[in-house]
């Protein structure tokens, strides 16, 4: 490695220190969540590590306790996870020079934190040649520090009491990480519009309330947004 | 309450998967490819109303039927975590103070 690749690598590292505070609590949260949904040792630390995605991973546990099927969980996991779309369409300009096994690397540690620090510091043309080093440096804090936090919940979970009811931890945290996305009017109408479907059609078989309420809450901002001034827009 | 092996199994494979493919969608080809600005409003839309979506019926249905009441010790819960979360963006007093009150209803 050369001095400059080294240097990117800790400045990364260093500037997503900061973010330590944030993803700490909720590892450990996610720990304790997955093991209290009824997850053993291994298949939690197996959904850390796999899947690396906490919204993800903390959305689904509420409908594995209310036993929903298998494909919503994962038409779950796969809409909460679209924001990553959007950061891969962001990113792919920057990385598209490196080698396959560092985009497969980069794409597999991307999480929203880093994602930003990135897209706050670089421009897809700047020609920067060690700016996958600073991803790469600030990407492997986050994952050292999800996968200890996450390890400390798993443990710590199998030794709380069941009717502490801890699972609850897993919505709370739903509700911290909604309030940040919730960042101009039509993102919120569309999301009080989802909730207010989803309760409605809680009854609908198969889950499907969810899936609609989704649709629903989409529609509503898509709406809200044609309607209304166009305020904070280019936010993301 | 333990959800069957196989399909805890089967949802981590599942995960992994989307985990991976929504992150490399645009990284991995490698190639211009851009997504259409209607398919990026979608989007950013989608995931607060799926979050939402979760969070509502958990907070106020009990046993599948509609319960807005003081009593309702996971309502008061979630009430006092979205006001916490939005006064101190913190994720660790959301989660304090929300499993606080529902223990407060509880013992009451």
């Amino acid at each position: 490695m050369q001095r400059a690749q080294i240097s990117a690598l800790r400045e990364g590292a260093l500037a997503s220190a900061g973010l330590l505070v944030g993803i700490v609590p909720w590892g450990i949260v996610a720990g304790v969540a997955m093991v209290s949904a009824g997850l053993t040792q291994s298949q939690a630390v197996a959904m850390s590590v796999l899947v690396f995605a906490g919204t993800a991973q903390l959305a689904v546990l509420p409908l594995l306790i209310a036993k929903a099927p298998l494909w919503v969980m994962i038409a779950t996991a796969l809409v909460v996870n679209l924001r990553y779309v959007i950061y891969s369409g962001v990113l792919a300009p920057h990385f598209e020079h490196l080698p396959r096994r560092w985009r497969v690397l980069l794409s597999y540690v991307t999480v929203d934190g880093v994602f930003a620090l990135f897209a706050g510091r670089y421009r897809p043309d700047d020609g920067n040649p060690h700016k996958h080093w600073y991803f790469l440096g600030g990407s492997l804090v986050m994952w050292c520090a999800w996968q200890l936090s996450s390890g400390i919940g798993i443990f710590a979970g199998a030794m709380i009491p069941l009717d502490w009811s801890l699972e609850f931890a897993s919505t709370l945290a739903l509700i911290a990480l909604l309030i940040p996305l919730l960042y101009d009017r039509a993102v919120t109408w569309g999301a009080l519009a989802a909730g207010a479907v989803a309760l409605t059609a809680a009854r609908l078989p198969l889950n499907l309330g969810l899936l609609a309420a989704i649709a629903v809450g989409v529609a509503a901002g898509l709406a809200v947004a044609r309607l209304g001034p166009r305020n904070g827009e280019g936010r993301d | 309450m333990a959800a069957e092996s196989w399909l805890v199994w089967a949802l981590i494979a599942g995960m992994t998967l989307i985990a991976f493919l929504t992150r490399a969608v645009f990284i991995l080809p490698g190639s211009h490819l851009r997504l259409p600005p209607t398919a990026e409003r979608v989007l950013r839309y989608a995931p607060a109303a799926a979050i939402m979506a979760i969070i509502v019926p958990d907070l106020a249905l009990v046993h599948g039927t509609l319960s807005i009441s003081i009593e309702n010790p996971r309502l008061v819960g979630g009430l006092v975590a979205f006001a916490l979360a939005a006064a101190t963006r913190s994720i660790l007093a959301t989660i304090v103070g929300g499993m606080l009150a529902l223990t407060l209803v509880r013992l009451i």
